[in-house]
């Protein structure tokens, strides 16, 4: 058991990882949005993969469906963030939008 | 097991190529093609309502809304990519691999886990009467999503 | 029927559009201030009657068929509602008038309730997986809601505020994982329990850990704080006041709160950690907030540094202590949600942020001067106002509890602190009236009554503080310090 949950750590956080790798490198508004997809990816594969480690599975998809609903809402509203940038920014790149300084 | 681990390589390796590509159509196909493996992988641990919902909510819906993005915003075409990630990426995230393969092992050695019990019920069951509050929560994120595109997409006849 | 709580603002915030298609201003303004009132009441009143005996656990039936809607409410969660309701209420007021200018009112409000839905849900919330479900409720609409005047800076606010909450986001799940995969189970009590027949340290440890980065990073404690000074100041001034206000403490603080004090424990090692991270949010955000030229930027700095105190408070782990960082929490929440709307006057008005351009404008608008020094004295903690008596808890358990050094260092802030509020306070309200804004008003009535009413607020709080600790703090704090305790015994459903 313990090497099947192993198993689909491993790779979890793998995706995770890249995602997170991705946030901090790319510079298109719209590929930081896909990194951010990669990370939720890794973690609907970590929820359900400890789900089934541990015989689970019903709760686990309980849960990763849920995770996907408010995937759907972050990303149509992170979209409409992008869609006005560019409108009025006429740019995507983060470096161009750096008029705040954190 | 091995085919699980195949389609896991394969899942890792779209989602890595939809990050590096340069191309944001090739990118979405990418990682709609990941999203189909991690679909296939959930069906292959027994869990067919969360595949279904992958493919059809991710790899359909949100690879849609992808693609009406990149229409949308063809400014997006002249974003220059530093050089850098090219090498920067892959190095980084072999680097990573490796760590993750020894650490995570020791880590889970040490992992003392209770037995859980037999799982009752459907899907249905756990959904509906086990976890409800998360339904409430549902309808909410749902509601701020439409509320939120809606807010960020109005009229302006005159704003800040 | 604690449900209410979350499920009231849901529905009038489903019917608000259709309500705006109907009428633009009035009624969409009426629903939804009504709204936050009976929720105040309930809280206040009703709440305070259901936990007179102990945690109130409600299991809901429908049907006939008991529903796993779990929701309990015991002193600390009963105490957070209170103080969503009231600076909910107050920026609720303010936006009658201030949100004029942004028009889809009805949109605005809808957002906005659900935005207190989340919050309240996160609050009620009994399991792991629920807590996060609706602080994702609350984040989304505040997405929104931040970038809702469409300009360019509040877009790109809200975008990097939404990069970071994703990363919180995927630290709080991995956490949550490494739970469930140990524990089997993700409600609250049964996780305490079980982590404490387990004796699984190393793992227990970096759970934490990814825990600590994701609400530290909603807490906007330092270095995860990056995204604040953006996002607050661009933000219309009811939702920053909300913000500042309420969501880095609902979502970054309680969460932390009951996570750490209620299911794992609070260890020595966890204390000392939470500690320093208080004290460096603390000092490090209090000289960032000196340079700032842009009002609602200090301000914005000034909640980092306050919610650092916070955590240092409910980090020492006595009952003194807990109790100190709870009170301080509350205090500037109402101080801060004060001094964010005072702003927003200030910006109606003049049309600036900017505190070099202000000057004088006590003779022009002398009720915004007067509460917003009221707000100010409030978080610098002069007596008798409500922040003095909170620091000064914080304070003597830090000296009790053995930590002199940590002491000193929360003077001194204090000290800095004041410092830069009176510096803000002169630059805007006193000294010489700048002839550009001889000409300005003071700030329309919703506007000066929801300042007014949380300035009262301030000053009948600090007067009345003992009997505010007792009735309201005690209760909260006392959940805390029982530690596992509290949901294992108390909330064994």
């Amino acid at each position: 058991m313990t090497n099947t949950w192993y198993l689909y750590l491993f790779f979890a956080a793998a995706l995770v990882f890249a995602g997170l790798l991705g946030l901090l490198l790319r510079r298109s508004l719209i590929k930081l949005f896909i990194a951010i997809e990669v990370v939720a990816k890794g973690i609907s594969l970590l929820l359900l993969g400890t789900g089934f480690a541990k015989d689970n599975i019903l709760v686990a998809q309980t849960l990763v469906v849920t995770f996907i609903v408010v995937e759907v809402s972050l990303v149509a509203t992170a979209l409409a963030l992008i869609i006005n940038i560019a409108r009025q920014a006429k740019s995507l790149d983060i470096r161009q939008l750096s008029r705040l300084k954190g | 097991m091995i085919v699980q681990t195949a389609l896991l390589i394969g899942l890792v390796l779209f989602s890595v190529l939809a990050i590096l590509l340069r191309d944001l159509l090739k990118s979405a196909i990418s990682l709609a093609a990941a999203s189909l493996l991690l679909g296939v992988v959930f069906f292959r641990m027994n869990a067919p309502y969360a595949g279904v919902f992958e493919i059809s909510v991710v790899a359909g819906l949100i690879t849609v809304l992808f693609i009406l993005t990149i229409a949308l915003t063809k400014a997006g075409d002249e974003v220059r990519e530093s050089r850098a990630v090219n090498w920067v990426f892959p190095l980084f995230f072999a680097a990573f691999i490796i760590i993750d393969a020894l650490v995570m092992k020791g880590l889970l050695q040490k992992i003392p886990a209770l037995a859980s019990g037999a799982e009752t019920g459907t899907f249905g069951d756990v959904l509906w009467k086990g976890r409800t509050f998360d339904l409430v929560g549902q309808i909410a994120v749902i509601l701020a999503g439409v509320f939120a595109v809606l807010a960020l997409f109005r009229k302006r006849d005159k704003h800040d | 029927m604690i449900i209410l709580f979350v499920a009231l603002p849901l529905v009038v915030a489903g019917i608000l559009p259709l309500v705006g298609k109907v009428s633009r201003r009035v009624v969409p303004d009426l629903l939804a201030n009504a709204a936050l009132l009976f929720l105040l009441v309930y809280a206040a009143i009703t709440g305070r009657h259901l936990i007179a005996g102990g945690p109130v656990l409600q299991q809901l039936s429908w049907f006939g068929e008991p529903v796993a809607i779990r929701l309990a409410l015991d002193g600390f969660s009963l105490f957070m509602l209170l103080a969503i309701a009231l600076v909910g209420l107050a920026a609720c007021l303010f936006s009658i008038d201030y949100m004029e200018r942004y028009g889809a009112k009805a949109n605005y409000y809808a957002l906005f309730l659900v935005m207190v839905a989340g919050m309240n849900g996160l609050v009620l919330a009994t399991d792991l997986f629920s807590v996060y479900l609706f602080m994702e409720v609350a984040a989304v609409a505040s997405y929104a809601l931040v970038a809702f005047g469409l300009g360019q800076d509040e877009l790109e606010a809200a975008f990097k505020y939404l990069m970071l909450s994703v990363v919180a986001t995927a630290f709080i799940l991995a956490s949550v994982a490494i739970l469930f995969g140990m524990t089997g189970s993700l409600e609250f009590a049964a996780v305490a329990k079980a982590l404490q027949e387990l004796n699984a340290g190393a793992v227990v440890g970096v759970a934490s850990a990814f825990f600590l980065m994701g609400f530290g990073l909603k807490a906007a404690l330092i270095p995860f704080h990056a995204w604040l000074p953006d996002a607050h100041p661009s933000a219309p001034a009811p939702i920053s006041a909300v913000l500042s206000g309420l969501l880095i403490k609902v979502s970054g603080v309680y969460a932390l709160a009951r996570i750490f004090l209620n299911v794992f424990g609070l260890t020595p090692a966890l204390s000392t950690v939470l500690m320093s991270m208080g004290a460096l949010s603390m000092v490090v955000a209090a000289f960032l907030a000196l340079g700032q030229k842009d009002m609602k930027r200090m301000l914005a700095y000034s909640s980092i540094s306050q919610v650092g105190y916070v955590v240092l408070g409910i980090g020492i782990g006595t009952p003194l202590g807990i109790a100190g960082g709870l009170f301080h929490l509350f205090n500037h929440a109402l101080a801060k949600g004060l001094l964010f709307l005072t702003s927003g006057s200030v910006q109606q008005a003049t049309g600036t942020r900017n505190l070099d351009e202000m000057g004088g404008l006590a003779k022009r608008m002398p009720v915004t001067a007067a509460t917003n020094l009221v707000g100010a004295l409030s978080i610098a903690g002069v007596p008798p106002l409500n922040g003095f008596w909170s620091k000064l808890v914080i304070i003597i358990a830090l000296v009790q509890a053995g930590h002199p050094v940590f002491a000193v260092i929360a003077v001194l802030t204090s000290v800095l602190t004041l410092w830069y509020y009176l510096l803000m306070q002169r630059k805007a309200f006193f000294g010489k009236l700048n002839e550009k804004w001889a000409a300005v008003k003071e700030a329309p009535f919703w506007m000066t009554a929801a300042t007014v009413l949380l300035a009262l607020l301030c000053v009948g709080i600090g007067i009345l503080f003992s009997s505010t600790v007792t009735t309201w703090i005690q209760p909260a704090a006392d959940v805390l310090a029982d530690g596992v305790h509290a949901v294992i015994g108390s909330w064994g459903f």
